[in-house]
């Protein structure tokens, strides 16, 4: 443990300021492990032992009841190579991400511009655009699955009225994932509203008063103003919304349990469905490893596509 | 750097949550020992799904058994239904399951297999009244020859038809008599009649719950297979291949299929109470519905709005069967005053007591008998079909990757547009990789 310290120490060594040799250098040093070191334990107790077990699980013959395992070296790795299932709800997951980051963030941007303005009865606005985030994902979800229902949802029972074609988002395949999309947008669309709000917030006035004296239109102010001091609120905006989206679960576990027909299946749910339906921990583990692996790999590129050297 | 570093923390925090969950969790505590002090004192720890009724008619049984037993102690914990198979599963990986477990019967191979539960033929050869139990349940909870659970009850499944509805079309009313089952035919076409698609009538619902995501699917959606004359499993149930893609069971989609999705007399999205409401005519259900239907739609009644007639049959006539059992763990240390209580909530006397409170399709043969009611219309039908037309779900390890695969093979023909032979190939797929799990 204490080799990863220092390790995690050295790491993070390029941001402790005023790092020197010499006496001063060795106390400071002592001094941030010692700051670090109730973190670091309870990193390590939470977070590095379990993940280090479920490594180890992963290359087992696992089965959930027995606690019995026995070796499988990379086996669950191979299968999962050639495992039709695993990689399409992979490919729901990502199909779900690559449409909730792009919408989402932008529909929350689009609310934290209106509501920054002051106006009378603002704050109902903020309010029930930020209503959604309190509900608890199970309660939205149930209440989801009543509205969509086909023929007496409160949804389809609207479209009808209005002569639109009826939208069967429980038990058609090719629009399920949409139906989801719509609750987890609606349902996470008012926390990241608030966080651009703290963002638009935090830009000094006097820019846009400078930008409007050169001659600059509100569209303009927004691409050359607004847009490059939010970078980094997007950045936490995007990253956090494609952790979230590549982890999505409840919401599929609760209104479609994956269906129909597999279609809103999502990696997390086949992991849960692997690990606890099928006991089946070790092939689990091992579907959760190449999903660490590839969200890592997204956030790391993420991180480098979003780095910035503008201040205010 | 430092918000970077900061972000990728959070990121690797955030994500591990993920991961984290994936590891067997080892809940902390000690088994329940009962009394160390006191030698006789034993407590028991119980762990069951909460139904409410059932749990009243199990605290009554407790009540009267620790009155005969006081030195034994039942210490029943109530969980959540859709919490129960996991904290189960969870409880007995991390070595620490309640004495005596509420066991849905097949997960039971499944987890005799692994070892945790303790045989129970000995016990049931010195008391426990073996020969009572209907057979197709005995069998239901025997794995590699050994009895691993006692039963609470049965379950089965009937027709259940719009009365109304009928006598407004002039379709002739199915007979009563469980040995007098319509036919998929004669259902399809009085289903026809009955389908209303602009009064948002469907005719037929062939699945209790409609495509659900638990095991109440391919409960019924076996018994389709069965009654086309298919097979799931090959007879040593070492493979689905040759078997679950037979021509029977391929028939027996291409109905389902046009159920769905050519006749369009099924729901492919079941509304709340779509029966009761009398957006279904013919429905399918258990016995559990009588007290349902009765306590929150008064107005819709047995005899007048509606009746029960056999479950239909095509080649063979076969119904489901299986519920609610109880079973012993293996890591137990009194198995003696476990199975006393066993015995005592699902012997003889304790399934009368059982019946007469929760009305629940009994597994023994005697409490068939003791009760007038199970030998008249409707209970009659559910009673005769579980002695003479049951069959159980597979009993073998690989039962949840069955159940997962016969569910999407159902899903598939109904919903996914999938092609019959593309979609029993992926689950033939999944069954055998399934065994082959077990088998490691």
């Amino acid at each position: 443990m204490n080799l990863l310290s220092l390790g995690v120490l050295r790491k993070r060594g390029s941001f402790v300021k005023g790092f020197k040799s010499g006496v001063y250098d060795k106390q400071e040093t002592r001094a941030a492990f010692l700051f670090i070191m109730p973190a670091l334990l309870l990193l390590v107790v939470f977070i590095f032992y379990p993940m280090t077990r479920a490594l180890l699980i992963s290359l087992e013959n696992y089965n959930l009841i027995s606690g019995s395992s026995s070796p499988a070296g990379l086996d669950n790795y191979k299968q999962l190579m050639s495992d039709g299932v695993f990689w399409a709800s992979l490919g729901h997951s990502f199909y779900f991400a690559a449409v909730v980051i792009p919408l989402q963030t932008m529909i929350a941007l689009g609310l934290a511009l209106l509501v920054r303005r002051t106006f009378r009865g603002v704050g109902i606005f903020r309010t029930v655009y930020f209503l959604p985030v309190v509900v608890s994902f199970a309660i939205a979800s149930t209440i989801f699955k009543l509205i969509y229902n086909k023929d007496y949802g409160m949804l389809n029972v609207i479209l009808k009225g209005l002569g639109l074609p009826v939208a069967d988002f429980l038990s058609n395949p090719d629009i399920a994932m949409i139906g989801i999309i719509i609750l987890c947008i609606w349902k996470a669309m008012g926390f990241f509203m608030i966080v651009f709000l703290a963002g638009l917030n935090n830009i000094p006035d006097s820019l846009y008063e400078a930008a409007h004296v050169d001659g600059a239109g509100p569209v303009q102010q927004f691409i050359r103003v607004t847009l490059p001091l939010l970078k980094r609120t997007t950045a936490f905006v995007v990253i956090i919304t494609t952790m979230d989206a590549l982890k999505i679960f409840v919401p599929v576990y609760i209104t479609t349990s994956g269906g129909p027909a597999q279609s809103t299946s999502t990696i997390v749910h086949y992991i849960y469905e692997t690990a606890f339906k099928q006991m089946n921990m070790g092939y689990a583990s091992a579907a959760a490893f190449i999903l660490f692996g590839i969200v890592l790999l997204i956030s790391v590129v993420q991180l480098r596509i979003f780095r910035t050297d503008v201040e205010y | 750097m430092k918000k970077r570093a900061a972000v990728l923390l959070l990121a690797a925090v955030t994500l591990l949550s993920a991961a984290g969950c994936q590891s067997g969790s080892k809940p902390g505590g000690a088994a329940s020992n009962g009394d160390a002090g006191g030698k006789e004192a034993v407590e028991l720890k119980f762990w069951r799904h909460d139904f409410a009724p059932e749990a009243e008619s199990l605290n009554k049984l407790i009540a009267s058994f620790q009155a005969k037993y006081p030195n034994i102690k039942v210490k029943m914990e109530l969980i959540p239904n859709d919490q129960y198979e996991t904290k189960i599963r969870t409880a007995l990986a991390g070595g620490n399951p309640p004495d005596i477990m509420a066991l849905d019967g097949p997960t039971l191979a499944s987890y005799a297999h692994q070892g945790a539960l303790l045989p129970l033929d000995e016990y049931m050869a010195k008391d426990g009244n073996k020969d009572d139990i209907a057979k197709p349940v005995l069998e239901s909870l025997t794995y590699q020859g050994k009895i691993y659970a006692a039963p609470n009850n049965d379950a089965s499944l009937a027709m259940f038809y719009n009365k109304k509805m009928f006598q407004q079309k002039n379709i002739p009313l199915p007979s009563k008599n469980p040995d007098e089952a319509w036919t998929w035919e004669q259902v399809l076409d009085a289903a026809k009649k009955l389908n209303d698609p602009a009064g948002g009538v469907y005719g037929w619902n062939p699945t209790p719950w409609g495509f659900a995501g638990h095991e109440g699917a391919p409960f019924s959606e076996m018994s389709f297979l069965w009654q086309a004359g298919g097979e799931i499993l090959s007879p040593d149930m070492k493979t689905a291949k040759g078997y679950l893609d037979s021509p029977e069971n391929k028939k027996a989609l291409e109905f389902w299929n046009s159920l769905y999705n050519t006749a369009k007399v099924a729901p492919k999205e079941l509304p709340q109470d779509a029966f009761a409401n009398g957006k279904v005519a013919i429905h399918v259900d258990g016995p559990w519905a009588f007290g349902s239907l009765e306590q929150n739609f008064p107005n819709f009644k047995l005899g007048e709005d509606y009746d029960v007639a056999p479950l239909w049959k095509d080649a063979k006539q076969v119904t489901p069967n299986g519920s609610w059992n109880m079973a012993i763990s293996s890591k137990t240390k009194y198995p003696e005053e476990a199975w006393a209580f066993l015995n005592w909530v699902t012997g003889v006397e304790g399934s009368k007591q059982w019946y007469q409170d929760t009305k629940n399709l009994p597994a023994r043969l005697s409490t068939a008998d003791a009760f007038q009611e199970l030998k008249e219309y409707p209970m009659n039908i559910f009673v005769q079909q579980s002695a003479k037309y049951a069959k159980p779900r597979p009993v073998t390890p690989a039962y949840p990757a069955i159940s997962e695969a016969v569910r999407l093979l159902f899903e598939d023909v109904g919903l996914g547009g999938l092609d019959v032979d593309a979609a029993l190939k992926k689950a033939v797929t999944k069954i055998d990789s399934g065994i082959a799990q077990v088998e490691k």
